[in-house]
């Protein structure tokens, strides 16, 4: 791509580019269903933080088809997939002392999550 | 500057002298365009910033129909007041309630909307509030003097991906007929992360 | 990777200390290396995701030790040398160059 001239920067910060991606790409979940999120390590970049790795959390909602980071920071593959809102109790990822009432949410991709048991 | 101008300078910082290097180098492979550089730093420097988000903000607590799109459908409802673009493509809206309250933060990096509240703080993408708005968020808005009752559910919104996040604070009491412009003042940066509240009119 | 970027749930790290009326940029350096970024990023040599992950890279230490910008002048500089833009002799001889060195 040429270089940004000084003409053209304000449209090109207008439009941004999103990460969405227009493709009938389907859902491995809905919203309400139980998760468990992958226990990964990988060497490269991934969106799925270490605190939140084996837990179990709740589909909030679906935010649609999305460019997957994880691949497409190491690759260059977008590899698309739904991203999601998945609503963690602060007492699954931080044990018994913590808040009874506080939620964490984390944006994840299909490939981060499997369906939990039960 | 270019190339053919270096200033001899042994004040520099290395990393002062680093950029300087960097900038001289592109400049004259004619890969950056200085003229550009200048526009992207007063963008973020005088044009773009919280007052954008405090405008949607007092929109939303005057017109009930705006309100509700804001909530469903983010990105639209935002552009309808002209604020689009980079680190904003995809915007979700967090209602605080009585008995919810939303706080956001980026664990991994920095990620913030810049087209409702510019460029973030230091304080947003450093340490010490990455590393603890996840595990004691009360604890965190505590620090910037917000302390909430038990009985209020707080929600952390983790920004892990490209979806960015603006809180809508709670109206305040007694601001009863006052004009969008004026509740729009009300509307601080910290009450639309969720590290504060909107502020009591005077 | 599991690096000091991703730091969730860490303890010890300080108080936050919010500055009142902060300004958008604390130095010049900052003005520039944040324009540079964004402006190379237009070039599309890489995507967002890898200036994450080359800012991701830093040695842990000097992560948690360095500043903000500091993080996307360390990242910018891998993926311009990574991408044949510069190399890191040319840096160093235009360094030279700016402290008054043999040109």
């Amino acid at each position: 791509m040429p270089v940004l001239q000084a003409d053209k920067v304000t449209e090109t910060l207008r439009r941004g580019g999103s990460a969405r991606v227009d493709a009938d790409v389907p859902a491995r979940f809905a919203p309400g269903d139980r998760v468990v999120t992958r226990n990964i390590n990988p060497l490269g970049h991934t969106r799925l933080p270490r605190y939140a790795r084996g837990r179990q959390g709740v589909i909030d909602r679906d935010h649609g088809v999305f460019i997957f980071p994880d691949t497409h920071a190491n690759t260059g593959d977008p590899k698309p997939q739904h991203c999601y809102s998945v609503l963690f109790t602060a007492r699954e990822l931080w044990g018994a002392d913590a808040s009874p009432r506080d939620k964490i949410y984390i944006d994840l991709w299909d490939d981060h999550l499997d369906p939990a048991d039960g | 500057m270019t190339g053919h101008d270096h200033q001899h300078d042994s004040s520099l910082s290395p990393t002062e002298l680093r950029v300087k290097a960097l900038e001289s180098l592109l400049t004259e492979k004619g890969l950056v365009d200085p003229a550009a550089l200048d526009i992207l730093i007063e963008t973020y420097e005088n044009k773009v910033g919280p007052r954008n988000g405090a405008r949607v903000v007092a929109r939303a607590w005057t017109d009930p129909d705006y309100k509700k799109r804001l909530l469903e459908d983010g990105s639209s409802a935002i552009a309808e007041l002209g604020y689009t673009g980079r680190q904003g493509e995809d915007m979700v809206v967090l209602e605080n309630t009585p008995s919810v309250h939303n706080l956001v933060v980026c664990t991994l990096c920095s990620c913030y909307p810049w087209p409702v509240l510019g460029l973030p703080p230091v304080w947003y993408k450093a340490a010490p509030y990455r590393s603890r708005a996840v595990i004691d968020p009360r604890g965190v808005m505590a620090e910037f003097g917000l302390v909430l009752d038990d009985d209020v559910e707080v929600r952390v919104w983790d920004s892990t991906a490209e979806l960015r996040y603006l809180v809508l604070p709670e109206r305040p009491a007694g601001t009863d007929g006052m004009s969008e412009e004026a509740l729009a003042e009300l509307v601080t940066r910290d009450s639309m992360i969720g590290t504060g509240l909107a502020l009591q009119p005077k | 990777m599991n690096g000091a970027h991703d730091m969730g749930g860490m303890h010890g790290l300080g108080p936050i200390d919010p500055e009142e009326n902060e300004p958008v940029f604390h130095a010049e350096w900052e003005r520039r290396a944040f324009a540079i970024t964004l402006a190379m990023g237009a070039h599309g040599a890489w995507n967002l995701d890898m200036s994450r992950l080359a800012r991701e890279k830093s040695d842990p230490a000097v992560y948690l030790g360095t500043s903000y910008y500091e993080h996307w002048l360390h990242g910018l500089e891998q993926l311009l040398i990574e991408h044949g833009f510069v190399t890191a002799e040319e840096i160093e001889s235009r360094e030279q160059e700016i402290l008054g060195g043999a040109k």
